[in-house]
Order: structure tokens, then C-alpha cells, then sequence
């Protein structure tokens, strides 16, 4: 006897399309925590941590997870960076110790990021600096948006980046500037306060 | 748009509308809906964000059906499926049960493919005429052509019966 005798079609059609798809495409597992800067998401595929974001909501945060992955919520999965996390919003000097996935990222972008993780907890580097750092020196405004399309901000420290000036500009998660002023101070960075900011 | 949210949104609505395309053989629409999906999939980086996802699935389908039919793939007459309480969708959707209904769509299987499904696409699917063109790849008055010509010889068939 047929084991989907009596099963519409259009769900068996559905089950069978899923089953396709959940053998296909890569997973992505999901989980979220709180932090001092308000609901933190995250996100990690089999190569490393590959989204975080804060002051987004839930629908937001799964709609840019990578276009093709299967996502999956498992907190279990994350545990590690979110206790990493935790402690880091202590207050604690941690160097994050997880495996970053920025394979979406161009290899220049890939680069940037990579100067932006060598830059110590309580010291800046100006876009110019990561430029030349490039050996791209013209090359600030690259960098800036490279920077800006940063997958994993605070594990990517790209905060630590401001402008010539000390001007702090540039800040796309939660509530931006503040955040990005937020997080130098919580790690003894000298944070200028420039009026216009 | 991620490729997980167009399966939840659109797979239902596809089925249905491949169902009617080959004129309710449900294991063809399973198999053209399933090869819709591999198609998109392998398709997937050509979608460009902010298109109309929708209308470039449709447009996939209906290849997949258009081929099918020219290959002559079996199809066989609306039967099967036509009890089972599927999730009504479209207003065509929710009166499919009734007999007069299945005379139409009796007669909408047996139209040429493309007017088919021009009259499908706009009356059961409910597209735009500018989605239409899209999935057809053709022009906007095409399209209504297309549909029209179709709503003719369907009225043309059933005052005859």
C-alpha cells in the first residue's frame, strides 16, 4: 500500500522539494543573547562564525543570512562564541578565539578585515593606516566600505577603525556612532569627542 | 531574498500552477515542480536582489512545462487530486471543486501551451500583464494577446459543448 496514500499532492510535492533542499544547501545554525547594546544574533556555518548582528529583529537578521544556506536556530551550536561574547562585554580583555567564515567577502575585503583583527583592544588605526597597511594608500575609501560590509562586527573588530582625525564615523550596527563610542570605551580606547560627530 | 524563503513562499503556488499546466497529472507537476526548483537553484546567482523573484520562478516553470510539453510528456485529464482538500489559494483555487469549473479547466488543458499559460499565469495565478511578459519573455501586448486569444477560444469551446 501506498505510504502517502490520501497525502495531497502539494504536500508531498513540499516534502520532497525540502528533503532536496535540506541535502543541498549548506547550513547555517542561528542563536541569539542579550547584550549591554540590545539583542545580539548570531550565526555560524560550517566554516566559522558568519553573521552577528545587534539592534535588528529576528526577520531581519534570518533574511541576510547567506542566500543559499538552510538556517537552523541551535543555540548549542553557538555556545562558545556567546560565551566569548559574554565575557567581552564584561569588560574582560578577550582576544575572540573563533573561526570566522568571510568566504562572501572579496579578497581585498578579506584583507581589510584581517588588518582590522590585528588592531590590540584599546588602540585605533586610521582608514589611511589600514591602506597603507594594504599597500593601497589612496585606497581609504575601499577600505572604509569594506569595512562597513563587515559580516561579524565586534569578533571583527572593525570599531577600532576611525577616521585621520579621531573622528569616529561610520557605524552601521545597532545604534552606530554611539555603539561604535560604546565599545572603544568599554575596551580603554582613547575616544576623542569631536563636536559634529 | 535567500532560496530557503522562496521555497516556503512560492512552492504551493507553483505546484498548483504546474498541476494545471499539465492538465492534472500529479506526478508530473511533482516532477516539474521538483525540476523548477533544481533549475532555480543552479539559476540562482542570476537573480539580481530586488527583482521580482516571483515572476522569475514563473518564468522558470513555465519553461519546464513548455519543454515538457513539447517533448510530449504523458498528460492526462484533471482527476486526480480533485477531492483532496488542498489549501485554496486563488479564487480559482477555491471553486475547483465544482463541475463546471473542471469542464474549464478540461478545456484550458487542451489550449496551446503558451496561451495556456498566459490564461493560467493571469486568471490563476493572478499576475500582472507586466509579470506575464516577464515570464514569457515577451512583450507586454504579447502577453495580453496571448491571454486573449486563449479566453477566445475557451469561450468558443464551452458554448459549443
Amino acid at each position: 500500500m501506498n505510504a502517502n496514500a490520501g497525502v495531497p499532492g502539494v504536500n508531498r510535492s513540499r516534502e520532497r522539494v525540502l528533503d532536496w533542499f535540506s541535502r543541498t544547501a549548506p547550513l547555517v545554525v542561528w542563536s541569539e543573547m542579550d547584550s549591554p547594546l540590545g539583542p545580539l544574533y548570531l550565526a555560524r556555518s560550517e566554516a566559522g562564525l558568519c553573521r552577528l548582528a545587534i539592534g535588528v529583529t529576528e526577520d531581519n537578521f534570518r533574511a541576510r543570512l547567506p542566500a543559499r544556506a538552510k538556517s537552523s536556530r541551535n543555540p548549542d551550536a553557538l555556545r562558545e562564541a556567546q560565551e566569548q561574547l559574554f565575557a567581552y562585554f564584561d569588560g574582560c580583555q578577550v582576544r575572540f578565539c573563533l573561526p570566522v567564515d568571510l568566504g562572501e567577502m572579496t579578497c581585498f575585503q578579506q584583507g581589510v578585515l584581517r588588518q582590522a583583527c590585528a588592531i590590540p583592544a584599546g588602540e585605533l588605526r586610521s582608514y589611511g593606516d589600514i591602506a597603507r597597511d594594504m599597500g593601497s594608500p589612496r585606497a581609504s575609501r575601499a577600505v572604509g566600505q569594506a569595512l562597513g560590509r563587515n559580516p561579524v562586527p565586534i569578533v571583527v573588530p572593525c570599531h577600532r577603525v576611525v577616521g585621520s582625525d579621531g573622528r569616529l564615523t561610520g557605524y552601521s550596527g545597532a545604534r552606530g556612532i554611539e555603539s561604535k563610542r560604546w565599545l572603544l570605551r568599554l575596551e580603554g580606547a582613547p575616544v576623542k569627542e569631536v563636536p559634529g560627530e | 531574498m535567500r532560496f530557503e524563503a522562496l521555497i516556503e513562499l512560492h512552492h504551493d503556488e507553483l505546484y498548483h500552477y504546474l498541476r494545471r499546466m499539465t492538465a492534472g497529472s500529479t506526478c508530473d507537476a511533482a516532477d516539474l515542480t521538483q525540476e523548477t526548483w533544481l533549475r532555480a537553484w543552479g539559476a540562482f546567482d542570476r537573480l539580481r536582489p530586488n527583482s521580482n523573484a516571483r515572476a522569475w520562478l514563473y518564468r522558470i516553470a513555465t519553461n519546464c512545462a513548455l519543454s515538457a510539453s513539447r517533448s510530449g510528456r504523458r498528460e492526462i485529464p484533471l482527476q486526480e487530486d480533485q477531492d483532496v482538500p488542498d489549501e485554496a489559494r486563488t479564487p480559482l483555487e477555491q471553486l475547483e471543486h465544482g463541475e463546471e469549473l473542471a469542464l474549464v479547466l478540461e478545456k484550458v488543458g487542451a489550449l496551446p501551451p503558451r496561451q495556456r499559460a498566459a490564461v493560467l499565469l493571469r486568471y490563476g495565478q493572478e499576475l500582472r500583464y507586466s509579470e506575464l511578459a516577464c515570464v514569457m519573455r515577451c512583450s507586454e501586448a504579447n502577453a495580453r494577446a496571448n491571454v486573449s486569444l486563449g479566453v477566445r477560444r475557451l469561450r468558443r469551446e464551452l458554448e459549443v459543448t
